[in-house]
C-alpha cells in the first residue's frame, strides 16, 4: 500500500517545558500557608487541605488511612448520611487520601458554592465524630479488599517489595495483616486526629479562576487553632533495615501469571544524583519506547506491560522494575531485564534515544504544569519532600545537558545486578 | 458553550476543531467507526487487536512513538464495543506531526507477519492480566454473552476467549483494515491552541489525497426483547459474593439513556445516593452498591454490581435490590434528588472539559452519534429530566423478565 501522494513529513519543533514557576503564596492570619494557582475555566474552583499526617506521623498501624476515611463518615453536627447529602447537594466532589507521608481532602466545587463546600470540609476536617457503626462497616470493607487483594499478584508484589526494601519495622515497609483489622480502634484514631488534624498542621492550594477570592472563605473557616496549647507531636523514629539481597517468592495460589519486581534502594531527592537517576530510569523503563518495553513487550511479547520507577520517600530511595508475566515466562522476563541493565552499564546511548527522553521529559513537565488543577497536583510534590522552587528549573537543566557518559556512570552506580533484589508472586 | 467548527474533506473525513488558549498543548483526536460489534462471531477481539497493530509502524514512520516523544506528546487509544479511538496530546506547534502521523498509519500500515505474532502474544497477556488473573475479572465475560442472544455486544472488545486471539491470520488482518479504516469511517477531531483555519488547512495537507472506498452500511441483527428472567451462578476462589443484574434498555440517542443517567446518579453516583445509603449503610446488605449504564450506542444495559457483606444470603440482596427498583416505578424521586443530580452534573461536566482531550473526544463521539452540537444541546436534555419520567422509565425498564442476573459466589472448601 503505497502512499497516494508522498511529501515531506513536518519538522518537528524541539518542545519546551513552559513556564515552571512556582505559585504565589499568602498566609492566613494563622500563619496557614495557602498557595494560589490562578487562571482557567470560571466557574469552578478545587481546594485542597494538606496535613503534615501521613502513615510516618502513626504509632497505631493504619490509624493515618483509618482517620482519613472516616473524615466524611460524620461529624458533631451531621450523622453520616445527612453529611454526605450535604456535601453532595452542592455538586461538590471530596476526595480524601492519605499516604505515607501526607494525608489530604481535596474539594472540587462550582465557585458559587465556594462558602457552603468550604464549612463543610472545615466540619470534616475538625469535627469528624468517628461513629462506631460505620468505623466497624469500613473496617470490613477493608477486610473484603484485604482479602481479595491476597489473590491479585500485582497487590502480593508490591508488599513484598516495600518489605525488602525498608523491614517489616515500620509505616514504609510493613505489610498489613489480617489481625491489623483487629486491632485498630475508633479510640486510636481519634488521638491520631486530635494530634495532626489542625489547620496549623496543614497547608492549602487553591487552584482555579481568581483563587484570591477564596481567601475571605479561608480566613473565615481555617484561620482557627492557631495558637494555644498545641505543640506538633514528635516524629516516631523509623529505622530501616538494610534492603535484601536476591530471590523472594511469594506463591499465590491459582494465578495464571506472575508479577515480577526487581528493586535496588535509591537516594534521597535532594541528592546530587536524583534527577539524573531520573533521566536514567527513563531510558531503561520510564515510557512507551523504552529499552525494557522494546524488548519485553514489543519483541519478545511476554508481557502486556513493563516500566520502571526511581523515587524517594522520606528517608528512603528506590527503584523498581515491574511487570506482570505468564508464569512460563518469568525467568526469561528476569534475565532479559538484566541484559538491558548490563548493556546500558557497558554501552553509551545513543544522542538519538537521548533526544528522545530530553523531549518527552518536556513534553512531561509541560503537561504537569498544563491549567491550574494539574500544577496544583504537581506543587504538592515539591511541598511535601521540600526539594525547593526551583525543582523544575534545575530538572530541566539537567534533563538538557546531562551527557551519555554521565548516564553510563549513574547505571553503574545505581543498578548493580549483584546487589539488587527480586520479587515473584504468583503461582509455584 | 463550547464552540467547534466542522468540515468535510471531499473523501469524507469530517474535521472537527475546538479552540482552547487556556492551554500550550493540543489535542487530535481520530474515531474509527469500528469496534468488536464489527467482529466475525468466530474471529472476536478482532478490533482491539487492531489497535495494538497501529501502533506498530507506516509506511513513512517505522516506530510511531518516536516522533510523538520528539515532539513532546503523549499518545494512546481504546477499543470499545462500538469503536476504536485514538488520540495524540502534544505541544500545539506541533500539531501537524499528529496529523502526519495519523494519516500515514490511516493508510500505509505496516502489517508484517512478525509484529502480528508479536501483539497477539501482548494482547493474550493483557487478555490474562485484565480478565484472568483479577479476582472477579470475568464478570463482563460471562454477563455479556448472557444478556444477547443475537447482536454482537454478547462479546467484550477483548473477545470471547485467548483462543480467537491466537487464531487471528495476516489475511483477516488486511480485511478488517481495508475495510474500517478509511477517512468516510473516521471523524477527526482537534482541541486546543489551534486556530480553525490552520487545523483544516493541516487536515486537508495530510488526509486530503487518502483515497477513501464507499463506507459499507452496518447491518447488525436486532436483539430480539428479552422475555424472562435468566441467572447464572458461578463459584470461583473469591472472598465474597458479588451480584451482578443487567436490565436491557434503549440506545445512546433514546431519551432513556438520558433518564437513565440520571436516575443511576441518583441511586448510586455519589455517597448519599439511595443504594449506598440503604443497600450499604441501614440495611448492611452489601460493602458496595453500584449501578450504571453500560453506553453503548445501540440498546445497551444498565447494570447493578454489589459484593454481598459476608453472612449474607445473595437471594435476600437481590430482592432488596429488585425492591428498590420497583420502588422507583411507583415513587416519583424527591425535588431534592433532582436537584443534586442537577447539580452533579453541572460540575462534573466543568470538571470533564476541562481538559481539552476529553473535549476533542467528546466532540468526536457526539459528531459520530449525528452531531458535534450534542456536546452543548446534552445539557438540556439532561436539565430537562422530569420526575415523571423517571418514573415511566424505571417502569419499563426494571421487570424481573427483563433481568440477568449473575450470582458469582466463592468457592466452598
Amino acid at each position: 500500500m503505497k502512499r497516494h501522494n508522498s511529501q515531506q513529513p513536518p519538522v518537528i519543533i524541539t518542545p519546551s517545558a513552559g513556564d515552571t514557576a512556582f505559585p504565589p503564596m499568602v498566609s492566613l492570619s494563622n500563619g496557614v500557608p495557602v498557595y494560589l494557582l490562578g487562571k482557567g475555566t470560571a466557574g469552578l474552583l478545587r481546594v485542597e487541605f494538606v496535613a503534615d499526617a501521613g502513615q510516618r506521623r502513626e504509632k497505631v498501624h493504619m490509624a493515618s488511612s483509618t482517620a482519613n476515611a472516616m473524615l466524611t463518615e460524620g461529624t458533631v453536627n451531621h450523622d453520616a448520611i445527612t453529611l454526605n447529602d450535604l456535601i453532595d447537594s452542592t455538586g461538590a466532589v471530596l476526595n480524601h487520601s492519605a499516604d505515607k507521608e501526607t494525608a489530604s481532602l481535596v474539594m472540587i466545587t462550582l465557585s458559587r458554592k465556594l462558602e457552603e463546600v468550604t464549612a463543610l470540609a472545615a466540619e470534616v476536617l475538625f469535627h469528624p465524630s468517628f461513629p462506631e457503626t460505620e468505623f466497624r462497616m469500613l473496617i470490613d470493607k477493608r477486610v473484603q479488599a484485604f482479602l481479595t487483594g491476597r489473590q491479585k499478584t500485582s497487590v502480593i508484589g508490591r508488599e513484598e517489595f516495600y518489605r525488602a526494601l525498608c523491614g517489616n519495622n515500620n509505616p514504609y515497609g510493613r505489610v498489613t495483616k489480617l489481625d491489623d483489622y483487629q486491632s485498630i480502634t475508633t479510640a486510636a484514631i481519634r488521638e491520631f486526629h486530635s494530634l495532626h488534624y489542625r489547620s496549623d498542621n496543614m497547608y492549602i492550594t487553591v487552584a482555579g479562576h481568581d483563587p484570591e477570592k477564596a481567601l475571605p472563605v479561608l480566613e473565615k473557616y481555617f484561620s482557627g487553632n492557631g495558637t494555644g496549647m498545641w505543640h506538633k507531636p514528635e516524629m516516631p523514629e523509623i529505622v530501616f533495615e538494610t534492603a535484601k539481597t536476591g530471590r523472594i517468592f511469594a506463591e499465590v495460589g491459582n494465578s495464571v501469571q506472575s508479577a515480577v519486581r526487581m528493586g535496588w534502594k535509591g537516594i534521597s531527592r535532594d541528592h546530587q544524583d536524583y534527577q539524573g537517576l531520573q533521566v536514567a530510569n527513563m531510558i531503561l523503563g520510564g515510557y512507551f519506547g523504552s529499552r525494557l518495553m522494546r524488548n519485553i513487550r514489543e519483541e519478545k511479547g511476554y508481557t502486556y506491560g513493563i516500566n520502571s520507577v526511581a523515587g524517594a520517600f522520606h528517608g528512603i530511595g528506590y527503584i523498581a522494575i515491574m511487570t506482570e508475566v505468564a508464569n512460563s515466562y518469568r525467568e526469561e522476563t528476569i534475565s532479559e531485564i538484566k541484559k538491558e541493565i548490563m548493556k546500558l552499564c557497558r554501552d553509551e546511548v545513543g544522542q538519538d534515544e537521548l533526544s528522545i527522553v530530553r523531549n518527552h521529559f518536556m513534553g512531561e513537565i509541560a503537561r504537569m504544569f498544563d491549567g491550574p488543577f494539574n500544577r496544583a497536583e504537581t506543587i504538592r510534590g515539591i511541598i511535601d519532600y521540600n526539594t525547593g522552587h526551583d525543582y523544575f528549573a534545575r530538572f530541566v537543566e539537567t534533563v538538557k545537558t546531562i551527557t551519555p557518559g554521565k548516564i553510563k556512570e549513574l547505571f553503574n552506580t545505581y543498578f548493580n545486578i549483584d546487589n539488587s533484589f527480586e520479587i515473584i508472586a504468583g503461582a509455584k | 458553550m463550547i464552540e467547534f467548527e466542522r468540515d468535510t474533506l471531499s473523501n469524507g473525513l469530517k474535521v472537527i476543531v475546538h479552540y482552547d488558549d487556556s492551554t500550550p498543548m493540543v489535542t487530535t483526536n481520530l474515531l474509527y467507526d469500528a469496534g468488536s460489534r464489527d467482529e466475525d462471531p468466530e474471529a472476536t477481539g478482532f478490533a482491539h487487536l487492531f489497535e495494538h497493530l497501529m501502533f506498530e509502524g507506516s509506511e513513512n514512520v517505522p516506530v510511531f512513538d518516536t516522533p510523538v516523544m520528539l515532539a513532546g506528546g503523549e499518545n494512546n487509544a481504546f477499543t470499545n464495543n462500538d469503536i476504536t479511538n485514538y488520540y495524540i496530546t502534544l505541544p500545539a506547534n506541533n500539531l501537524e506531526i499528529a496529523l502526519w502521523l495519523e494519516s500515514d498509519r490511516m493508510v500505509g500500515l505496516d502489517l508484517s507477519e512478525s509484529r502480528l505474532a508479536t501483539q497477539k502474544s501482548v494482547v493474550t497477556e493483557e487478555f490474562r492480566q485484565r480478565y484472568l488473573n483479577q479476582p472477579y475479572g470475568d464478570i463482563f465475560l460471562l454477563l455479556r454473552p448472557l444478556a444477547y442472544k443475537v447482536h454482537p455486544y454478547m462479546w467484550a472488545a477483548i473477545g470471547k476467549d485467548i483462543g480467537h486471539i491466537e487464531k487471528a491470520d495476516s489475511k483477516r488482518v488486511i480485511q478488517f483494515y481495508r475495510r474500517h479504516y478509511s477517512p468516510a469511517s473516521a471523524i477527526l477531531s482537534v482541541a486546543g491552541a489551534v486556530k480553525p483555519d490552520d487545523a483544516f488547512r493541516m487536515a486537508e495537507k495530510w488526509f486530503g489525497d487518502i483515497p477513501s472506498p464507499a463506507k459499507i452500511a452496518r447491518v447488525l441483527p436486532v436483539e430480539p426483547q428479552q422475555k424472562g428472567r435468566r441467572e447464572i451462578t458461578v463459584h470461583r476462589d473469591v472472598p465474597a459474593a458479588q451480584l451482578i443484574m443487567a436490565f436491557h434498555t434503549g440506545g445512546r440517542d433514546s431519551r432513556d439513556f438520558y433518564i437513565l443517567d440520571l436516575l443511576t446518579d441518583i441511586l448510586s453516583g455519589c455517597d448519599s445516593g439511595r443504594f449506598p445509603s440503604v443497600l450499604v449503610r441501614k440495611k448492611e446488605l452489601f460493602s458496595d452498591a453500584d449501578i450504571y449504564l453500560s453506553g453503548e450506542i445501540d440498546p445497551g444495559l444498565v447494570i447493578f454490581s454489589g459484593r454481598v457483606k459476608s453472612g449474607i444470603d445473595i437471594k435476600k440482596a437481590e430482592s432488596a435490590v429488585m425492591s428498590e427498583l420497583n420502588r422507583l416505578a411507583s415513587e416519583a424521586v424527591t425535588t431534592a434528588e433532582l436537584e443534586k443530580a442537577r447539580n452533579r452534573y453541572e460540575s462534573l461536566r466543568l470538571l470533564s472539559y476541562l481538559s481539552a482531550a476529553n473535549k476533542a473526544f467528546s466532540l468526536a463521539f457526539h459528531e459520530l452519534l449525528g452531531d458535534a452540537d450534542g456536546i452543548n444541546t446534552e445539557i438540556a436534555r439532561y436539565m430537562s429530566v422530569s420526575a415523571q419520567e423517571i418514573i415511566d422509565s424505571a417502569a419499563r425498564t426494571f421487570s424481573p423478565d427483563n433481568c440477568s442476573v449473575i450470582h458469582y459466589l466463592p468457592e466452598v472448601k
